[in-house]
C-alpha cells in the first residue's frame, strides 16, 4: 500500500520536473570551474546521455503505475535485496537534500547575510521545507508553475539586461580542453540535476493518468535545460575566462548589470529567485526522502518522521563539508561517482528484469 | 542548548500524543528512532563534539581505497 494518497496530473508533473531542474541552476558552478567556456556544450551532451535513462524512469513508472520506488524495488528484487537497494536510494536522497540545504546556507553566508549564524539559516530554511512537505505533494504540484515562471522570468530578464556586456568571442576556442575534463563535466551535469530526477520515481506513482507522462516529463526537462543553457551562455559571454575564479559565477555576472546607473545591484533579486527555486527542489527531495523512509518502515503516514528528519538534515548539512571548496572538491569526485549505480544502472536494470519476469502483472496474478 | 531542548520538546509534544492515541506503535517506534538520532546529532553539534561526515567516508572509500578519481587540474 502506498503512503501518499494525493494525486497529481501529468501537466503538474511537467512543472515539477522543470522546477526541480531549475533548482539546480546555482549548482552549474561545480561544472564551470572544470569545463570553462565549453559548459554550454557539456549541458547538451549530458542531456543527450541522460535522456534515455530518464526515459527508462518514466517507462518504469508507467509499468508500475501507482507504485513508488520502494515498492518497485521490493517487487523486482525481492523483499530483502529490494530493501537494500531502497536503503541505498534513501542514503542518496538524504545526502542530496543535505547538499542542497547547505547550498542555500552558503549562498546566504557568502553573498546575502554574511553576519548571520550559518546554523540559523539552515534551521529556518529546513523548517520551511518541512512545513511544505507536511502539506503533501498535491500542494507542491499546484504551486509548481509559479516557481517555474518566477525562475524563468529572472533568468530571461537578467540575460536581456546583460546583452550589451556580452562578448561572444568568449566561447572560443572550441574543443580546447582535455577530454577527461569534458567527460567529468558531462558526468557532473548528467548527475546534477538530470540524474537527480530519479527522485521522481517516488512521485510518478501519484499520477492520476500516465498517458502523457513521457511527453510532459521531457517537456519539463526541456524547460529546465533551456534555463541552464541561458545561464551558462550568459555567464560565459559576460565573464569570459574569469568565470572560473569566482565562487558563484551567476552572482558575479548579475552584479555587472548597470542600466544607466539606475538598474544596478540586482544580485539580491537573483538571491531571492535562487532561494525560491532551491526551496522548491529541497521540498521535493525532502518529500521523496520522508515518503521513501516511511514506505521502507511500512508506516501508515509519513508525517511523524518529517520533523526528526529535518533535525538530522540540518546537522548533516552543517557538518558534511568544511568549506565551499571542500564541498566542490568532494561533489566533483566521490559525490558523483557513488550515485552512478542509482542513476544509470538500477532503474534500467529494474525495467529489464520487470520485462523478463513480466512484472507487475504476474505478481498481481499471484496475489489474486 | 536551551533552543535545542525547546525545539525537541516541541517536536515531541506535537507528534507523540497523537501517535499514542491512535495506537500507531510502529509509527511511534520509527519516530522515536529518528528523534533520538536527531537529538543526539543536535547535542553533539551544540557541544562542539566532532560529527563524522558520511561524504568524507565515501571519499575515502572511493578515492583512497578503490582509487576511482578524476584527475585534478
Amino acid at each position: 500500500m502506498s503512503i501518499e494518497k494525493g494525486k497529481i496530473s501529468s501537466q503538474q508533473l511537467l512543472f515539477l520536473i522543470a522546477g526541480f531542474v531549475l533548482g539546480s541552476v546555482l549548482l552549474i558552478d561545480f561544472t564551470v570551474g572544470i569545463t570553462e567556456q565549453q559548459t554550454w556544450m557539456v549541458i547538451l551532451a549530458a542531456l543527450a546521455i541522460t535522456a534515455p535513462v530518464i526515459l527508462s524512469y518514466v517507462v518504469l513508472a508507467k509499468r508500475f503505475a501507482g507504485m513508488n520506488l520502494v515498492q518497485m524495488n521490493d517487487m523486482v528484487y525481492g523483499r530483502f535485496l529490494g530493501k537494500v537497494v531502497s536503503t541505498y536510494y534513501i542514503f542518496f536522497f538524504l545526502m542530496t537534500l543535505s547538499f542542497n540545504i547547505r547550498d542555500v546556507g552558503e549562498l546566504y553566508i557568502t553573498f546575502l547575510m554574511p553576519d548571520k549564524p550559518f546554523i540559523f539559516l539552515l534551521v529556518v530554511f529546513t523548517a520551511i521545507c518541512a512545513y511544505a512537505v507536511t502539506k503533501g505533494i498535491e500542494v507542491l504540484a499546484r504551486v509548481s508553475h509559479l516557481f517555474v515562471v518566477t525562475g524563468m522570468f529572472v533568468i530571461i530578464s537578467t540575460f536581456i539586461l546583460l546583452i550589451d556586456q556580452m562578448d561572444f568571442s568568449n566561447f572560443l576556442p572550441f574543443f580546447e580542453l582535455p577530454f577527461i575534463r569534458i567527460f567529468q563535466g558531462i558526468h557532473i551535469v548528467s548527475t546534477i540535476p538530470f540524474g537527480e530526477t530519479v527522485a521522481f520515481l517516488m512521485i510518478m506513482g501519484c499520477l492520476n493518468k500516465t498517458e502523457h507522462a513521457v511527453k510532459n516529463t521531457f517537456f519539463g526537462l526541456f524547460i529546465g535545460v533551456v534555463s541552464l543553457l541561458i545561464v551558462a551562455v550568459r555567464n560565459t559571454a559576460v565573464l569570459g575566462r574569469t568565470q572560473t575564479i569566482w565562487t558563484s559565477t551567476s552572482f558575479q555576472t548579475i552584479r555587472l548589470i548597470d542600466i544607466g546607473t539606475v538598474l544596478t545591484r540586482m544580485d539580491f533579486l537573483v538571491g531571492i529567485a535562487q532561494t525560491i527555486l532551491i526551496f522548491f527542489k529541497c521540498s521535493l527531495l525532502f518529500y521523496v526522502l520522508v515518503v521513501a523512509l516511511s514506505q521502507l518502515f511500512g508506516l501508515k503516514s509519513y508525517l511523524p518522521l518529517v520533523l526528526p528528519l529535518a533535525g538530522i538534515e540540518v546537522i548533516i548539512a552543517a557538518t558534511v563539508f568544511q568549506s565551499p571548496v571542500d564541498h566542490a572538491g568532494i561533489t566533483q569526485n566521490a559525490g558523483i561517482i557513488y550515485s552512478i549505480p542509482l542513476i544509470f544502472v538500477i532503474p534500467p536494470l529494474s525495467l529489464l528484469i520487470a520485462k523478463i519476469r513480466g512484472l507487475p502483472k504476474s505478481e498481481r496474478g499471484k496475489g489474486t | 542548548m536551551i533552543f535545542l531542548l525547546l525545539i525537541y520538546a516541541f517536536i515531541l509534544i506535537i507528534n507523540v500524543p497523537g501517535l499514542i492515541k491512535r495506537k500507531e506503535w510502529r509509527d511511534l517506534t520509527a519516530f522515536s528512532i529518528l528523534y533520538v538520532i536527531a537529538f543526539a546529532l543536535g547535542l553533539m553539534y551544540v557541544l562542539d563534539i566532532p560529527i563524522p561526515s558520511p561524504m568524507k567516508g565515501l571519499q575515502h572509500l572511493i578515492v583512497d581505497i578503490l582509487g576511482i578519481e578524476y584527475p585534478q587540474g
